[in-house]
């Protein structure tokens, strides 16, 4: 759900896919709002916007064995965007857990979009930006709902010189 | 996975379900008469390599459980990443490993027998083989062409096609002797596509 490079520093140039990787995570209205205007009359998909299944796999303590933990609904879909810099036009992918077409649409758009450099620092601003600001805001709220239910365990040190209750010695 | 440069790549079927119903009724059609030459309509975006009707018939049978062995002019193009993306299909090394086989009119045909035959429990396990040709038409009398007989033809059914390889009826004799097992072949050129399912005999005509 929350990975290092959310929070990484803004000067740093950004990955494409660290940039998609916060795209599927983005909520819609801040696509709309960032990317809305952006969004093709007629897209030219390479692939329609689908719903489907995908397997999830865990590790215990996330080092051991790797084991399926369940299926999650996932949309997809891939579409062309002609841009001016580049003729053939550039290719936006998104992935996104649930089933909002238009969620992972807008974000194929801004992945596409961002691949532009001209339009790149403005996106940053706009979307991303506001995006980590968000799963660092939905971090935050978790961790704190997590805290008021932390148990603190503690052992009283035992006298010293007393004997075990077994008679060994430790 | 590798990854792929989507930047040059075509869409698939305008619609997924229709377009390729569309090209399965074709090729149903092609293998209940083997060589009939059948038209394929589709709206997908084809790869430059290959010929179109092979790689929409490919676009609409292929699945991610299918195996896939290009010869090597379709290897390295844009056809094998079009239908890696589209189809999720895995690109084998080995041809003899391949559910699906797919040779560009350029390349060497690999000999029939080289392709899994299936076994005689299980013959449907044996590769579906697209031979891309350079043209095929009805045969006339004046050229040499091959005459149709066997299961789904009436009398006989005459066909005439140019780009395969010289020892073609040879090994398809074998493969047809080998029924149960054995493989199907697809012929396709732009926008036709021919059924040879292994049930087929072919014999030569004369021509003058």
């Amino acid at each position: 759900m929350f990975h290092s490079f959310d929070n990484v520093e803004a000067t740093q140039p950004i990955a494409r896919a660290d940039w998609m990787a916060l795209l599927s995570r983005a909520p819609l209205d801040l696509l709309e709002s960032a990317v809305g205007t952006h969004w093709p009359a007629k897209p030219n998909w390479l692939r329609a916007p689908e719903t489907g299944l995908m397997m999830v796999q865990g590790r215990a303590g996330a080092t051991g064995e790797r084991f399926n933990l369940g299926e999650v609904t996932v949309s997809r879909c891939a579409l062309r965007l002609s841009l001016a810099t580049p003729e053939v036009g550039v290719v936006g992918v998104a992935y996104a857990l649930g089933r909002s077409h238009r969620q992972v649409s807008l974000a194929a758009v801004a992945d596409a979009l961002l691949q532009d450099p001209t339009q790149k620092n403005l996106l940053e601003q706009t979307l991303l930006t506001p995006v980590r600001l968000h799963l660092a805001q939905q971090r935050s709220q978790r961790e704190q709902a997590a805290q008021s239910t932390k148990v603190e365990f503690f052992t009283v040190a035992r006298e010293a010189g007393a004997p075990d209750e077994d008679g060994e010695e430790v | 996975m590798s990854v792929q440069d989507l930047s040059q790549l075509g869409a698939g079927f305008s619609h997924e379900g229709f377009g390729s119903q569309a090209v399965f009724r074709v090729a149903l059609d092609a293998l209940s008469h083997p060589g009939r030459c059948m038209l394929v309509l589709h709206d997908a975006q084809t790869p430059l390599a290959g010929q179109p009707a092979a790689a929409a018939l490919l676009l609409a049978l292929l699945d991610s459980d299918c195996t896939l062995w290009l010869s090597p002019s379709l290897a390295g193009s844009d056809a094998a990443s079009w239908l890696r993306f589209h189809t999720g299909c895995q690109l084998v090394e080995q041809a003899d490993q391949a559910m699906f086989v797919w040779v560009a009119a350029g390349d060497e045909m690999p000999a029939l027998d080289s392709f899994s035959q299936g076994s005689d429990n299980e013959p449907d396990q044996s590769a579906t083989c697209v031979l891309d040709v350079a043209q095929m038409g009805v045969g006339t009398d004046s050229q040499k062409h091959w005459l149709l007989t066997g299961p789904g033809i009436q009398d006989v059914t005459h066909l005439a096609v140019d780009g395969l390889p010289a020892d073609f009826q040879s090994q398809w004799a074998a493969n047809h002797a080998s029924f149960p097992r054995g493989v199907d072949l697809f012929l396709a050129t732009q926008n036709q596509l021919v059924g040879l399912p292994r049930t087929t005999s072919i014999q030569l005509s004369g021509g003058l």
